[in-house]
């Protein structure tokens, strides 16, 4: 018998227990659909962060300034605040930074007519364009005056746009942030929400001594004082180099040898993949709930095949009288397992490409199912109907024909 | 005895049942001759069936030989069995054993479907046998919708697809009343005259007379053996009929 008539067979022998059969695949298929779900929001996941670190412009390091050099006393002597000096000096001296652009970050309403807002409020040069990948849709980056003599204008994000703006053009227009007229001579292109949910597009750009003498009207340790420096790497080989750079230069600079120096270096990608590590946990809990379903779906596989080959003893006897051998036998009913599988791996695949379906457009999760995913899932599926088909495929072809043929 | 199509020599079986040792066969030498039509008798626990299995290679003796065609089977493995079975063995069963909602043409098909025989021939093959056994109108037919006589002629056709050296009938007109048993005997003994080999159980003498060779066993051996001329099943079918009709008219 070919294995095409044995299929046969195993399809016909399915048929007639339609729901038992669709019962029993219920392991199978929630156990295939929960192992798909897990690897695509893996892959969505992966996706995410890949994006944003993209985003992010890739290979950056921020160096915050520990001081809380806003909150008005100092903590600790002066001078230990990070500088755009200290910024200058990274770019200068690190010949693997590509740029290290300064920044200090303050909050405030921005009114326009009757409308405000509170987005973030960042003073910056230009260098924050190629250290963070952003770009402009309209308008220009500041001019040297206007950085050099805090000049009373802004580039907003798209969210400000939006909500203050609507669809009438901001550039030109005049906003008061923190009482201060300024002018609006740029727009961002939008970048969207980064994985923590943030919108990265509320934000406001000022020059930097816009900023701090103007905005946040907090009197400093330093006048060139920041609150984080953007330092760009030319390549993701030179991250561990450059951190030890960073720190050294930064020691000599601020003269710290603490062991808690004033100031502290996070790398960008690192973050974002501590929060993709969050939902490795929420992958953990589906890889466990697809073991346990797979094997009991394996159990529930072996239990009616036993079944099946008890009702159907008659039947075996018969064929073995008429010229089965017992390697026909086995081969029939564990085609007849694995046909049972293999179609419970594709309901479950059904049933998983719906569900991410969902997530992707209630949650907002991005889920991707890659090809392989899927042969991946139905072969295994196959396979577990060759593991737990054998043993009650095995028992049948061993049957005495004679005392199959009496069974009762 | 050289040109025997089977052969037993001093079969013995012995079932074991818990502390006693049964002897449902108590050393059996038969040869069947090519183109003998056999009826094998006796009382209800005589061995008859027990003898039927081992000529059909369904069953192992305890001791003793059998022999298809001069080659001794009882040392074969169950696939070289199996494969015995397919070649040269064709089952006709009391209780048809037909497979359910699978087709007549594709009961009679089974058992070619374990040779390296093509599906449209063996297709082919199936419809002839079961047009033989004159169903050729009932090729699409599940068992559940035949009579028991159509089923048995279903069973017979699939005992005939593989062109078997012996044809073995354990009580084959045992389900079924007299008027399709007589159906079915004139249909063996059709076969008979075509040259076929058969061997068939029976407990009724009158079934018996239409073989050409009795075979009587008693606790587990063979009584007596004899030939003799065979009686007209069609003939018989034929009174049968008539003498039916008359109790209805009167
Ligand atoms: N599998 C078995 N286990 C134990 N004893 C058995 C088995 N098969 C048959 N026997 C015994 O062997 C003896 C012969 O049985 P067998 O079936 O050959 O009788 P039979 O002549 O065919 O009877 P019947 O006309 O009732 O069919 C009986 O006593 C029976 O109980
Ligand atoms: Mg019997």
């Amino acid at each position: 018998m070919n294995s095409l008539m044995l299929l046969n067979v195993a399809w016909v022998a399915l048929r007639v227990n339609l729901l038992r059969s669709i019962l029993t695949m219920l392991g199978i298929i929630i156990g295939v659909a929960a192992v798909i779900i897990m690897l695509a929001l893996g892959s969505g996941a992966r996706y995410e962060v890949d994006q944003q670190i993209k985003n992010l412009g890739g290979n950056v390091f921020i160096v915050f300034s520990r001081m809380r050099f806003m909150g008005g006393a100092q903590q600790g002597g002066t001078g230990q605040s990070l500088t755009e000096m200290d910024a200058l000096a990274i770019e200068n001296q690190i010949p693997q930074v590509t740029v290290a652009a300064p920044m200090v970050q303050s909050s405030g309403q921005v009114i326009y007519g009757n409308l405000n807002w509170a987005p973030s409020i960042l003073g910056v040069d230009n260098k924050i364009y190629q250290a963070q990948s952003w770009s402009l849709a309209e308008g220009r980056t500041f001019t040297e005056t206007e950085l050099s003599s805090a000049g009373r204008v802004a580039v907003i994000g798209q969210t400000v746009k939006r909500e203050l703006f609507g669809a009438s053009d901001p550039l030109g227009q005049t906003v008061r942030i923190n009482k201060v007229p300024v002018t609006i001579i740029g727009v961002l292109n939008g970048k969207g929400q980064n994985t923590q949910g943030n919108d990265q597009d509320d934000i406001v750009f000022m020059p930097i001594d816009t900023v701090r003498k103007r905005i946040s009207g907090i009197t400093l340790s330093s006048p060139k004082a920041v609150r984080s420096i953007v330092v760009q790497v030319a390549s993701d080989r030179d991250m561990p180099l450059v951190e030890q750079e960073l720190d050294a230069l930064l020691r000599q600079r601020l003269r710290t040898t603490a062991n808690d120096p004033p100031f502290r270096i996070r790398n960008l990608s690192e973050m974002v993949e501590t929060r993709a590590q969050t939902m490795q946990i929420f992958n953990g809990l589906l890889a466990a709930v697809a073991s346990v379903s797979l094997l009991v779906g394996g159990i529930g596989i072996m239990n009616i095949m036993l079944v099946s080959v008890t009702e159907r003893t008659r039947e075996i006897g018969l064929r073995m009288a008429v010229g089965a051998r017992p390697a026909d036998i086995l081969r029939q009913f564990l085609i007849e397992a694995v046909l049972l599988c293999a179609l419970g791996g594709a309901l479950g695949l059904t049933l998983a490409l719906g569900t991410t379906w969902a997530v992707e457009h209630f949650l907002g999760y991005t889920a991707i199912i890659e090809p392989q995913v899927v042969l991946m899932s139905i072969g295994f599926s196959a396979l577990i109907g060759v593991f737990f088909g054998y043993y009650p495929a095995r028992k049948a072809s061993r049957l005495q024909p004679i005392e199959a043929l009496r069974y009762e | 005895m050289q040109n025997a199509v089977m052969a037993t020599l001093k079969v013995e079986k012995h079932y074991r049942m818990g502390e006693q040792v049964l002897k449902a066969l108590k050393g059996v030498s038969v040869s069947i001759g090519q183109g003998d039509f056999v009826a094998v008798m006796g009382p209800s626990g005589s061995g008859k069936s027990t003898f039927m299995n081992m000529l059909g290679c369904l069953d192992s003796p305890s001791s003793g030989q059998i022999l298809l065609k001069g080659t001794d089977v009882t040392r074969m493995s169950a696939a070289e069995l199996a494969t015995v079975r397919n070649r040269h063995i064709g089952f006709v069963f009391q209780q048809f054993n037909l497979l359910p909602r699978t087709t007549a043409l594709d009961n009679v098909m089974l058992p070619l479907l374990y040779t390296a025989m093509p599906r449209a021939q063996a297709r082919e093959r199936a419809q002839h046998c079961l047009e033989l056994v004159g169903l050729g109108k009932r090729l699409d037919h599940h068992p559940s919708q035949l009579s028991g006589g159509q089923q048995q002629r279903v069973a017979i056709a699939r005992a005939l697809v593989n062109e078997p050296d012996i044809i073995l009938a354990d009580e084959p007109t045992g389900a079924l009343d007299t008027e399709t048993g007589l159906e079915i005997m004139a249909l063996f003994q059709q076969l008979h005259q075509q040259g076929k080999t058969l061997v068939l159980v029976t407990h009724e003498p009158d079934i018996a007379a239409f073989a050409s060779r009795q075979l009587v066993f008693r606790d587990g051996l063979l009584l007596t053996d004899r030939q003799s001329s065979p009686l007209d099943a069609q003939q018989a079918l034929a009174d049968f009929r008539q003498h039916r009709l008359a109790e209805a008219l009167k």
